[in-house]
């Protein structure tokens, strides 16, 4: 069986706005060639939202910074192209790529605390941005006026924006970042664990107004996460990677009720469910490789309860599953439903 | 603020008040006859002179009432008169000696200090490269070297060998025969220029950073400095009662070379050394990938956001440096027999001529004190964390 590309019209039915084939990133360091990011491919359309989750060092923030280029300076990138509009963003000079960067795509950091310049008023940050993006400039009075409405949008009192980073609560900072993400009207924002330090009932608000921006201004959504259940909720497809790899891929809800890849089972399976049928957590056994020497064969198989010789000899390719599901693993049709108990 | 600055400037009178007791007390203990060091160095000067001189002078009360008519006349300005010189008063040597210090230091701190944060910026953000690790190694053995032994080695290279500066002292003699100034009015007002362009320069280069305009900081950093040049001309050419001071500032100036460069090397280094790494440490800050997420250009990545923050820990240390160029200049003067504060604080300690010695220590403790004030003030200023609140 040959590895299928995935196809270019996307579940959503529109013409993608990015695509990523086939994306080798390695990071060189002293130890060695770190193999961050191995032949991943996925498509974004227009005004649609997906989620990239996977455990920490699975490459998934290494894709999210190679859509603006801004991975640190030992990333190679081997093979494959990050094609904008048809363009592809690997071959810019970096003079085209700062114009692109913010304008086009946007990026909603972690920890929003850091994300902010502690000796700027947050205001100024924001303008900061438009200054460089807007060709005429604005007049200073049009900016004023675009903060404003940017931090109603995003639910902060206007008068905010004379404050320092400091004088605001983690949830504010967070919604600060998402007007600072909105000011340049970009098509593409990239969410890179946009609630993680927050409380859950702030976490819950910001996703459900991030979720309510991006449908009223038609926007894309890359949201990156570990947590599955968290994004489940606000996008159309998730795409699940394990040590560099993109593993599964598919629409939410086929992805998240009924999990094709071992990697995205065992995930899901190990938190219990709050909400749904009560079922024994399972526990993913080990530890993710060293990618400085990656396994042989699936990346998973030293972990996999499935594992077979196939496993640890070929890697497995993106395989159809469904209509809207593809899975890399050779037995995905043994991968139980959810709930079921192990064998 | 207000309040702020009020309870400081509080605070540093108690601590003056305490520092000037202390330098007074230990220097009363020192020991030795000062009185028969005095005159003529003659310990064997009958025991009836000796009386009145110490009568004259009031030693012979109780030590306990020396310091309260000290303290008393302290404060109506009166330092007494010096042992060595007498009857020349203290204030007098203090006010001919304090501009040439603080000529010397206030060119050497602010030549330092922006040369070393420049320096060290653009280490930081050309790390890994050959240049970088020799000016890092290069700084590293400047800031451990020994002062003394590195000015000798400038004055023998720039002085002996090359012949090009001269070798000590602060004017030529034989230019100022004639000369319708007194040194310290050309010195006055080099300071007052020298004081003015730091502070215009250091405005300008603030005001820019404050304009999103990449063009506007640039016009205000280069009006900055042509503002600076123009004070030095407005110097240069500039007349007292009708005669030009040009060439006997252009002598002082001259004189000053040496000096300035060994203080310069030496304290740079360690500026550098700390602005390197501060910015090192910010440049791995989040704001800095959100910066570069923002699409902006590397050169205000650079100035605006890793260096304003990473210049944090630098100003703090800008107290210590006071400490530093104070006792460095004090070493400074003595070997370039540069006749300022340094130089008479080391002489009167050594003659004990004590009421020269006080004096001399309450103004470098002032100078201290001043020094600690403005930057406490310009790091509430630089850094909105702890600008201070009204109510705080």
């Amino acid at each position: 069986m040959t590895a299928r590309r995935l196809p270019l019209e996307t579940s959503a039915g529109r013409a993608p706005l990015l695509e990523v084939s086939g994306l080798v990133m390695r990071y060189e360091t002293d130890a060695g060639e770190v193999s961050a990011v191995e032949n991943v491919s996925f498509s974004l359309g227009r005004g649609e939202a997906m989620g990239l989750v996977g455990e920490s060092g699975c490459g998934k923030t290494s894709v999210a910074l190679s859509l603006l280029r801004l991975a640190p300076d030992n990333a190679r990138y081997q093979s494959g192209s990050v094609l904008w509009e048809g363009v592809d963003l690997l071959g810019l000079s970096h003079q085209q790529m700062r114009q692109h960067r913010w304008a086009e795509i946007s990026m909603v950091f972690q920890g929003a605390m850091n994300a902010w310049n502690p000796v700027y008023r947050v205001g100024d940050q924001i303008r900061e941005a438009m200054y460089q993006h807007f060709d005429p400039p604005l007049k200073p009075r049009e900016m004023d006026q675009r903060v404003e409405r940017l931090f109603e949008l995003v639910g902060l009192d206007p008068t905010l924006q004379t404050r320092y980073p400091h004088e605001l609560s983690g949830g504010m900072r967070q919604r600060a970042v998402i007007a600072m993400a909105l000011s340049c009207e970009p098509k593409l924002i990239i969410a890179d664990e946009p609630t993680t330090a927050l409380d859950v009932i702030v976490q819950a608000q910001i996703l459900e107004e991030l979720k309510e921006i991006q449908e009223d201004l038609g926007l894309s959504v890359l949201y990156i996460s570990h947590d599955m259940a968290v994004i489940a909720q606000v996008t159309d497809t998730i795409g699940v990677m394990y040590a560099g790899k993109l593993v599964e891929f598919g629409s939410t809800r086929d992805v998240f009720h009924r999990p094709r890849h071992p990697y995205s089972y065992l995930l899901l399976s190990s938190i219990p469910s709050v909400t749904g049928p009560r079922r024994r957590p399972v526990s993913l056994e080990g530890t993710p490789p060293n990618l400085l020497a990656p396994p042989s064969g699936c990346r998973f198989h030293p972990r996999c309860p499935w594992a077979t010789e196939q496993c640890r000899k070929d890697e497995p390719p993106m395989m159809e599953i469904g209509p809207s599901q593809w899975a890399a693993c050779w037995n995905s049709d043994q991968v139980p439903e959810m709930g079921e108990q192990l064998p | 603020m207000i309040r702020y600055v009020t309870r400081r400037l509080i605070q540093m009178v108690f601590l003056f008040l305490v520092f000037l007791t202390v330098t007074w007390f230990l220097l009363y203990i020192l020991p030795g006859d000062s009185v028969a060091l005095k005159y003529a160095g003659n310990p064997n000067i009958p025991p009836q002179a000796r009386e009145v001189a110490m009568e004259r002078l009031g030693l012979d009360k109780p030590v306990l009432i020396q310091f309260r008519d000290y303290m008393f006349n302290f404060f109506q300005g009166d330092l007494g008169v010096s042992f060595n010189q007498y009857p020349r008063p203290v204030v007098d040597i203090i006010g001919e000696r304090l501009p040439r210090t603080l000529v010397l230091f206030l060119t050497a701190l602010v030549t330092y200090y922006w040369a070393g944060f420049v320096a060290g910026k653009y280490l930081a953000w050309r790390r890994g490269n050959r240049g970088e690790m020799a000016v890092t190694i290069g700084g590293v053995g400047l800031y451990s070297m020994f002062l003394p032994f590195f000015a000798f080695m400038l004055i023998w290279f720039f002085s002996v060998q090359l012949g090009w500066l001269p070798i000590s002292k602060f004017l030529d003699p034989e230019q100022w025969r004639d000369a319708p100034f007194a040194a310290n009015q050309v010195f006055m007002r080099l300071f007052w220029v020298a004081l003015i362009a730091a502070f215009a320069m250091f405005a300008a280069n603030f005001a820019g950073h404050r304009s999103h305009s990449r063009a506007l900081e640039r016009i205000l950093r280069v009006g900055g400095g042509a503002l600076v040049i123009a004070g030095f001309l407005y110097y240069w050419f500039g007349t007292e009662s009708g005669q030009s001071m040009r060439p006997y500032a252009g002598d002082i100036a001259f004189h000053m070379i040496l000096p300035v460069l060994t203080l310069t090397l030496i304290a740079f280094a360690g500026v550098m050394l700390l602005t390197r790494s501060s910015m090192l440490e910010t440049l791995r800050e989040d704001f800095i990938l959100t910066a570069r997420a923002k699409g902006l250009p590397e050169g205000v990545i650079r100035d605006r956001h890793a260096a304003r923050t990473a210049l944090l820990p630098v100003v703090t240390s800008l107290v210590l440096a006071v400490a530093t160029v104070i006792d460095g200049g004090v070493i400074t003067e003595a070997v370039f027999s540069w006749p300022g504060m340094g130089e008479i604080l080391i002489s009167s300690v050594l003659n004990e001529d004590i009421p020269v010695a006080v004096g001399a220590f309450a103004f470098i403790g002032v100078l201290a004190l001043i020094g600690h004030f403005v930057v406490d003030v310009l790091y509430g200023f630089l850094d909105p964390r702890i600008r201070v609140t009204e109510h705080g």
